[in-house]
């Protein structure tokens, strides 16, 4: 009897522990007549929160408004780019990991092939952390898993549930960093750094062996000519394009 | 009574006939195989890595370095023109310079002149296969690893042979290592005896004695520039600039 008793409030609480890594989602109307297409998610116009008021490299905060627009759900993988530049060659067993090693004009020219273009980085923001300013896309801080070991490793880009934004967007903070199609400037930035490197967003950070997530309102910065394991994208586009 | 003013006895002829011994005969190869180490002279009080000012000194095994006269240089695999170079040789290739940062894995990074010349040089004397798309180092320190070819003949990726204005020096890899700033200072093989081109990739030492990727890449995250002391800064990944480092045009 006690050990029914105990299997039972064991299975409660992996229950209550499933039910707690579930994000709450903002629920979405999407108007009449406006068609998501597959596997993007609508972000519905308004304001949200930009930055943080701590970081003077960020929006500091401020609201920013935006129109209504679609952003892919998932990160662009392996086979859907190598369909579009079949020299970009892929491990058949890791088809469906985010596509890297592709340069910021890559990634632009794949999205135009698609009809869409790469997310401006407040477009990017927004569909990470919604509009009630939250620090991270799953609101609850976690340890990143693969603490121990240095090296990139890229998941499966439909693998996470518990780590999607209150959009349903998964990959903002793991995975592959993403190009977006602003130019990076810290408000501090020399004339001669001005239009030098693209915004990318949303990828882990590494120190040693020590792995971590990256805040919804974190930016990174890189060369838009280069390419590297930890850069790949995803695609949105405006709802009357 | 002595010989070549080594005392005769019976340690001195069980010595002769040792491989150490055999190799000293034939000082760049054994059974095939390069190997400068010469354990017997590592100093009971040596430290294997050291952390000088300026610039950290790390290595994976006790190493008092390469006997240069005695170095040659193998390049080999799936190549056209299988080849040996001696370290003369090594001078008859366009040299480069640069300044750029080894980034350490370990946090620490620290920044130099190389003076080297391009990977490309060593791919048009050997003429790599079509399907060679990977290609493998070995050290005269029991080191090894490996890169892709593509990231071998991309921009600031040097074989280096001086360092600051000088011949690399035996802590820094003398007579040849590689210099790739867009990978951990681990990437950056040092007293480099043969290479190898492969249509496979081999793992790296690190892969298989640690918890260190094959692949190297720097990641975005914090350095403690040495000549900062040692203070974090954030860094993008791939190869590390500060605000405080000229960027190459």
């Amino acid at each position: 009897m006690r050990r029914l008793l105990l299997a039972v409030l064991a299975l409660i609480f992996i229950c209550l522990s499933c039910e707690n890594k579930k994000v709450e989602q903002i629920k979405v109307n999407v108007p009449k007549g406006i068609t998501v297409p597959e596997k993007m998610v609508y972000i519905p116009s308004g304001d949200f929160i930009m930055g943080h008021r701590k970081k003077p490299e960020t929006n500091k905060g401020e609201r920013v408004t935006l129109e209504a627009f679609f952003i892919d759900r998932f990160e662009v993988t392996r086979k859907q780019y190598n369909v579009f530049n079949p020299a970009h060659m892929f491990n058949q067993k890791k088809a469906h990991f985010p596509v890297s090693m592709v340069t910021f004009q890559q990634g632009q020219d794949y999205c135009r092939w698609r009809n869409k273009r790469l997310p401006t980085e407040a477009e990017w923001e927004k569909s990470a952390r919604g509009t009630d300013g939250r620090k991270w896309p799953w609101k609850i801080y976690y340890e990143h898993p693969n603490n121990g070991f240095s090296g990139f490793l890229p998941e499966v880009v439909d693998k996470r549930n518990e780590w999607i934004s209150p959009y349903g967007v998964y990959g903002m903070g793991y995975n592959v960093w993403e190009w977006t199609s602003d130019w990076y400037d810290s408000g501090k930035s020399l004339k001669i750094d001005q239009k030098r490197y693209k915004v990318i967003r949303g990828g882990l950070t590494q120190t040693h062996t020590t792995i971590k997530f990256t805040p919804t309102y974190f930016r990174n910065k890189m060369d838009p000519k280069l390419y590297f394991n930890f850069i790949g994208f995803r695609c949105a586009c405006s709802v009357d394009r | 009574m002595k010989i070549l003013g080594q005392k005769l006895n019976r340690r001195f002829f069980l010595s002769l006939f040792s491989l150490s011994s055999i190799a000293a005969l034939f000082p760049t190869k054994v059974f095939g195989i390069s190997d400068y180490r010469r354990d017997k002279n590592i100093p009971k009080n040596y430290i294997q890595n050291r952390d000088r000012p300026g610039f950290f000194i790390r290595s994976a095994n006790p190493f008092t370095g390469v006997v240069t006269d005695e170095w040659n240089l193998s390049i080999g695999g799936m190549v056209e023109n299988p080849i040996e170079l001696a370290y003369e040789d090594l001078f008859g290739f366009k040299t480069i310079s640069q300044v750029s940062r080894l980034k350490c894995v370990e946090c620490w990074s620290a920044k130099a002149k190389w003076e080297g010349f391009l990977f490309q040089e060593l791919i048009n004397k050997v003429k790599p296969h079509s399907k060679a798309k990977y290609v493998y180092f070995q050290s005269a320190d029991s080191y090894y690893e490996s890169y892709t070819l593509e990231e071998l003949t991309r921009p600031r990726v040097l074989m280096v042979l001086r360092m600051n204005g000088q011949p690399l020096s035996k802590d820094h890899g003398s007579p040849l290592r590689l210099i790739a700033p867009f990978k951990y200072g681990y990437k950056n093989i040092k007293y480099i005896t043969s290479i190898e081109f492969s249509d496979s990739r081999k793992r790296n030492y690190w892969a298989n004695h640690g918890p260190y990727s094959v692949d190297g890449t720097v990641q975005p995250g914090i350095d403690h520039p040495l000549d900062f002391k040692k203070k974090p800064l954030t860094i993008n990944g791939g190869e590390v600039f500060h605000p405080f480092d000229k960027r190459p045009s």
